[in-house]
């Protein structure tokens, strides 16, 4: 028991230390806890005979990680406004389709140029297309942008990706996870994200009665039971745990528990989300990392580019200017918990190229694009300052 | 004065208050319950944030803006009923030349040209005093009458 404890000591240590020393150099902390992972994991470095290594990756370690998963896509689900679907559609849906097509086409011709298969490169598509919520709105409030015009293309565009994340991953893990016929686990799959579906619809209303409790204790173990337990039969039904988590969310928005859920299951979901950070670096071996690397600098420099592009148009379609157009461009190219997220199916699958090479990329990719974006932002003045001196 | 609100997906809700002349006020309401206030000085200028404010601190400022917690009195905006008479009131002191006889004895209104309309005497009020109520000290006399008239009436009641 004693030793259990110690791990589990350990583990949020690290973490502790690590997210302070991000804030300090006013980076996202995800990936630092990445770094942190690779740095005491199982293949941590070995100085002069001295190895690095504290933490293996426990049961529990897995655990949390899962729960990590389930509650970050919840919360995607939780925040999904459909007040923003609706309001300027127009441009929603333009900007959102061409940051769609630029982005998850480079990353599938970049991964079938690598000789994948098209599932693997349909997990590489899902990869370098979806921006980080996260990273992204956290820096957005940290630089005061979220007052300013450009928040809207910003948040847009997120809630866009978000739509079709859920969709995608439906589709992909259903694929990739189902055993036999793909048909067949694809018509399981849609047939209970149409049963999802009703309930993010239809399920406001109940859940409004349901969870209507006094007490915030029993409220919060009321939605995490509910939400546990659902993305277990997600996971068997083959859709992921995910998919059915981000549903539920859905369900939950309609509903006046939002702002409660956002006081309460904050915190478990930050620690959650920690773990599952920090469990990514366990299992991430750097020799890996090094033997996909020129698939990571391809797809670093190509991404780059492609968000770049689409994002800036995504300014310009709402109206901005150049100057402001370019900040939405920076905000943007941040890639992180999703793109995790699917190295984290594609690892649960398996088979090929999804047992080890993608998630490996995954983690070298989301390493640089973490860490660029959100520098990108911090710079960006120096960005547009250039440009308004070259007009 | 239009107030624009928008979602911000995972942080909150965002208000947004024309200020006339193109600068807007923008409020962003954290689900912590924490609140940061910026102010955009054109359409084109970028967002300065001035404040950030715990739940507590917002309220206690919202009660201030709002009025509830001072309210100064807007001259320009009050509407008086009455033409020039206003309502006033007057502490009867110790001694007071007033103190002991009925209202009929003082003859304040002949005197002053203020009319005593209510007198509060601790805890009761005697509303439309007839000229034979008794006044006493401690008495507060609420009066109806010019800023003129109830000068008069001050300086009459608290005469030595």
């Amino acid at each position: 028991m004693a030793d259990l404890l110690l791990q589990a000591g350990i583990a949020i240590a690290v973490l502790a230390v690590v997210g302070l020393l991000a804030h300090r150099f006013g980076q996202s902390v995800i990936p630092a806890y990445i770094v942190v992972g690779i740095l005491v994991g199982p293949n941590a470095p070995v100085v002069q005979g001295v190895s690095f290594n504290l933490l293996e990756r426990y049961e529990f370690i897995t655990l949390f990680a899962e729960l990590g998963i389930v509650l970050l896509l919840f919360f995607i689900g939780l925040e999904f406004s459909v007040d923003r679907l609706l309001a300027r559609r127009g441009e929603f849906t333009r900007a959102g389709t061409v940051d769609f097509v630029a982005n998850a086409g480079v990353g599938l011709a970049i991964a079938l140029a690598f000789g994948f298969t098209p599932l693997e490169a349909a997990f590489v598509a899902g990869i370098v297309y979806i921006s980080s919520s996260a990273i992204v709105t956290k820096t957005l409030v940290d630089l005061g942008w979220v007052a300013d015009p450009e928040a809207e293309p910003v948040l847009g565009v997120l809630v866009f990706e978000d739509l079709v994340i859920a969709v995608y991953l439906a589709i992909v893990s259903a694929v990739a996870t189902g055993a036999g016929d793909p048909f067949t686990s694809v018509g399981i799959a849609l047939a209970f994200l149409v049963v999802l579906f009703a309930v993010a619809r239809f399920g406001g209303p109940v859940a409004e009665r349901v969870y209507a409790h006094d007490s915030d204790e029993q409220f919060m173990l009321g939605v995490l039971g509910t939400l546990v337990l659902l993305g277990a039969v997600g996971l068997a039904a083959g859709v992921s745990e995910a998919v059915a988590a981000f549903f539920l969310g859905m369900a939950f928005s309609e509903t006046t528990h939002v702002e409660r859920i956002e006081r309460i299951l904050s915190p478990p979901r930050d620690l959650f989300a920690a773990v599952f950070f920090l469990s990514i670096g366990l299992q991430t071996d750097l020799g890996t990392v090094r033997s996909a690397l020129a698939l990571v600098v391809v797809a670093v420099v190509l991404t780059t580019a492609t968000k770049l592009a689409s994002a800036y148009y995504a300014g310009r379609t709402y109206g901005l200017d150049q100057r402001r157009s370019v900040r939405v461009a920076v905000a943007l190219v941040a890639r992180g918990e999703f793109s995790l997220v699917l190295a984290a199916i594609a690892t649960s699958v398996g088979t090929g190229a999804l047992g080890e090479e993608i998630p490996a990329f995954a983690v070298g990719y989301v390493l640089a694009m973490s860490i660029l974006g959100t520098t990108l932002m911090r710079y960006s003045d120096v960005i547009t300052d250039r440009l308004a001196a070259t007009n | 004065m239009t107030v624009y609100e928008t979602d911000v997906p995972g942080v909150g809700r965002k208000f947004e208050l024309e200020l006339g002349g193109g600068s807007r006020l923008v409020v962003l309401l954290h689900h912590d319950g924490r609140r940061e206030l910026f102010v955009r000085p054109d359409p084109d200028g970028d967002s300065e944030r001035f404040a950030d404010l715990t739940g507590e601190q917002a309220r206690k400022l919202g009660a201030i803006l709002g009025g509830a917690y001072f309210q100064p009195v807007e001259f320009s905006s009050a509407s008086v009923p009455l033409g020039d008479a206003i309502i006033e009131w007057v502490t009867v002191p110790e001694g007071s030349p007033v103190a002991g006889g009925t209202l009929a004895d003082s003859n304040l209104r002949d005197a002053t040209g203020a009319s005593v309309i209510a007198v509060q005497r601790g805890p009761d009020t005697i509303a439309n005093p007839d000229a034979d109520t008794t006044l006493e000290a401690g008495d507060v006399l609420v009066a109806l009458g010019t800023r003129d008239e109830h000068a008069e009436l001050e300086s009459f009641v608290t005469a030595a």
